[in-house]
């Protein structure tokens, strides 16, 4: 939050900042924002668009079956067996999830994973918990994957994400420390002027009234992504240099070595047994480790009304005994705060409302960062030192984004998986050039408008097009195809705009050289 | 449902009256409006706590202040006049001579060295709180990109960059004695 612009007052207020320390931040927040701008962007963009990934996966495939209402603790088993089939085509011991959560989407999830190979498939289950289709949603699964590791390979992406969340946390602290009339200037937003000062109140008012979400999502972002490295030094401390037995402490028991087979664990009973404590539970997922074997631990959880946490985990072990919980909704107060790590950072706790909201929000935070580099830009061209290669670039880098990402969809639903992240890059890189080519930033900014605008509403026709003959069961797939459509037309209304007045003078013009004799 | 829109209403009520103290403190003040803007605010997080239990009520009530807030700021844009007043000057970062050096050296500081420093702080927390394995970890993590945000945000904006690395290596040496000597002794 930079460049507040000074108000009169008839008597001037002393603020609770000294000029010097006000000044001095700004010069920490402007260094830290420039740094850090393009990879905050990128993570703020993405993760804007993240917080609806599973109506993306909806939109991807419109026509698995939906199930609205909580499946039956039978269909929960059906669903359980038929996965243990098809895993153990694969794998000898293979960790098995089923999952359901209405409030988020009305997939019905059945997964496997196995240890040794890595190998994971996943499917959708009918009602009855019968597999009825794989999961097959490459853009929903490489816009998460951008938004939670660049594509970076994890070890160090989940690093550099969690690095840009601590950055991000510190242009909030530098840019609270550096706006000493946050109060007074709260609802002062002017349009017109110099573009310096627009962009200076739009960042100041975007920052500070998103300021909670803003903190959170940083502040969760940045535990997420730096958990594995501060578990790391946590285990050499105390745990013997193993991060399995320092995560283990979170996540709760493991399977037993035993692999002799047994029979698969029992849902129907085990989530009795819950409902018998907390009758208003309902089932959200079912973790089975080294299923059917002895050593099999099963992970139930289920979601009480009233909390942020998902759902809690109750632990079984191979005997089927309930031997102990994370209390995820009511334990003690680290408990809690692991519980609703995942849902505050991705807006899952409220439903499509709190999703819309955090949409917005995000959008917002993606604003701040974008103006935080334009303020910059425009404080040196007033100060008589432009950087016209830098702002085209910045205009290049911001307008990337959507469109190698609607180009990277047209690809998921065209072409092979393993193109979608080349194309990304490519068009990300062809936008840079056209940001190095192009005469101005507006220019530059107008063709990659254009550009995204256009790639937009070719992925929802596209998308229309692939499922007009089997038809689009799904509403999410016509709503985001509208929306699409709508974003596009959007994104291009600047340019159409001009190409139409363009018209008109030249329409105006030729019939005044007609008239006159 | 009510319930729901009488907390919207007093926490519009509450912005609102915000916005009319602190836009006419330029020309007086209301002060009365401000404390009454505020017990607004929070008698509407208890009406959202209430309905929705703490954690998610909240949870809610925030995002519903953000939404608020920004809805009030929208609906009352003003045009800046083309001639600029003395509201229009804008504040100026710092500025100081620097070179590639200083430039380096901030940066080692500000992500390599702020980020031991907190580390250690956290894992110290981690190691040797009287508290539950999970709650001091978490609470410890918590502490991570908190302290780590504030180092950064401190070393990019002293200009005496000694005192900051001598400051943060105390913290390291502190952090990292705290966290590993149980370890060393036993």
């Amino acid at each position: 939050m930079t460049d507040a612009s000074t108000p009169s007052t008839p008597r001037q207020k002393k603020n609770w900042l000294s000029p010097e320390f006000v000044r001095a931040m700004l010069a920490g927040h402007s260094a830290l924002g420039l740094a850090f701008a393009a990879l905050i962007y990128i993570v703020c963009l993405s993760g804007t668009l993240a917080v609806f990934v599973l109506e993306f996966k909806r939109w991807e495939q419109p026509n698995v079956p939906l199930v609205f209402e909580e499946p039956t603790p039978e269909a929960i088993g059906n669903a359980l067996n038929a996965a243990f089939i098809a895993a153990k085509e694969h794998s000898e011991t293979p960790d098995l999830f089923v999952a359901w959560d209405g409030s988020r989407t009305p997939h019905f999830n059945v997964s496997f994973h196995d240890h040794e190979s890595g190998m994971e498939r996943e499917w959708l289950a009918d009602a009855k918990g019968n597999i009825v289709e794989e999961v097959e949603a490459p853009w929903s699964e490489f816009l998460a994957r951008l938004h939670i590791n660049l594509h970076i390979p994890p070890t160090y992406g989940l690093f550099i994400v969690g690095l840009t969340g601590v950055a991000l946390l510190s242009s909030l602290i530098s840019g609270l420390l550096s706006h000493p009339r946050i109060f007074r200037d709260a609802f002062s937003f002017r349009i017109g002027g110099s573009r310096r000062l627009q962009d200076a109140d739009l960042h100041n008012r975007l920052g500070v009234w998103g300021l909670p979400f803003h903190i959170a999502v940083s502040l969760t972002g940045a535990l997420l992504g730096l958990s594995v490295l501060i578990i790391g030094v946590l285990a050499l401390a105390a745990y013997e240099g193993d991060s399995g037995k320092a995560f283990g402490e979170l996540i709760g028991p493991q399977a037993g070595e035993d692999v002799a087979p047994a029979p698969l664990p029992d849902l129907s009973a085990m989530i009795a047994r819950i409902r018998a404590d907390h009758a208003d539970s309902i089932f959200s997922s079912a973790h089975v480790e080294h299923a059917g074997t002895v050593g099999q631990m099963t992970h139930l959880s289920m979601r009480s009304p009233g909390h942020l946490s998902s759902a809690n985990p109750y632990y079984f072990d191979g005997t089927g005994e309930l031997i102990g919980d994370g209390g995820l909704e009511s334990g003690s107060i680290g408990q809690q705060i692991l519980g609703a790590l995942h849902p505050i950072h991705f807006g899952w706790f409220g439903g499509m409302t709190v999703k819309i909201v955090y949409g917005l929000l995000g959008l917002a935070l993606t604003i701040v960062t974008h103006t935080g580099v334009t303020i910059w830009l425009h404080r040196r061209r007033e100060k008589g030192r432009p950087t016209p290669f830098w702002e085209r670039i910045w205009a290049a880098l911001a307008w990337s984004q959507p469109f190698a990402l609607a180009a990277a969809a047209l690809v998921a639903l065209t072409a092979s998986p393993a193109l979608i992240l080349p194309s990304y890059l490519v068009c990300f890189g062809a936008a840079l050039g056209i940001g190095y080519l192009s005469r101005d930033e507006t220019a530059c900014a107008r063709i990659l408008l254009l550009l995204s605008g256009l790639s937009l509403c070719a992925v929802a026709v596209v998308h229309i097009a692939m499922f007009w003959d089997r038809g689009i069961a799904d509403p999410m797939g016509w709503i985001v195809d509208g929306l699409l459509i709508g974003g596009g037309f959007i994104l291009m209304a600047d340019v159409l705009i001009l190409v139409g007045k363009r018209y008109m003078s030249g329409k105006t013009a030729r019939g005044r050289a007609r008239s006159t004799p | 449902m009510g319930l729901i829109a009488a907390a919207i209403g007093l926490l519009a009520a509450g912005v609102a009256l915000l916005r009319l103290s602190w836009l006419r403190k330029r020309r007086g003040g209301l002060k009365g409006a401000v404390l009454v803007g505020w017990l607004a605010i929070v008698a509407s997080f208890f009406i959202f706590a209430h309905a929705f239990g703490g954690e998610r009520g909240i949870a809610f009530a925030l995002l519903a202040f953000s939404v608020v807030g920004l809805v009030g700021v929208t609906a009352t844009v003003q045009v800046r006049r083309k001639r600029s007043d003395s509201r229009d000057r804008a504040a100026e970062p710092a500025q100081r001579a620097t070179n590639w050096t200083r430039a380096i050296a901030k940066s080692l500081l500000a992500i390599v060295l702020a980020g031991a420093a907190s580390i250690g702080v956290g894992v110290a927390f981690a190691v040797a709180m009287p508290m539950p394995e999970t709650d001091k970890m978490l609470i410890g993590g918590l502490m991570v990109p908190v302290l780590w945000g504030g180092g950064m945000a401190w070393t990019l904006s002293d200009s005496k960059l000694f005192r900051a690395t001598a400051i943060l290596l105390i913290i390291c040496a502190a952090g990292y004695t705290i966290a590993f000597l149980p370890n060393l002794v036993s």
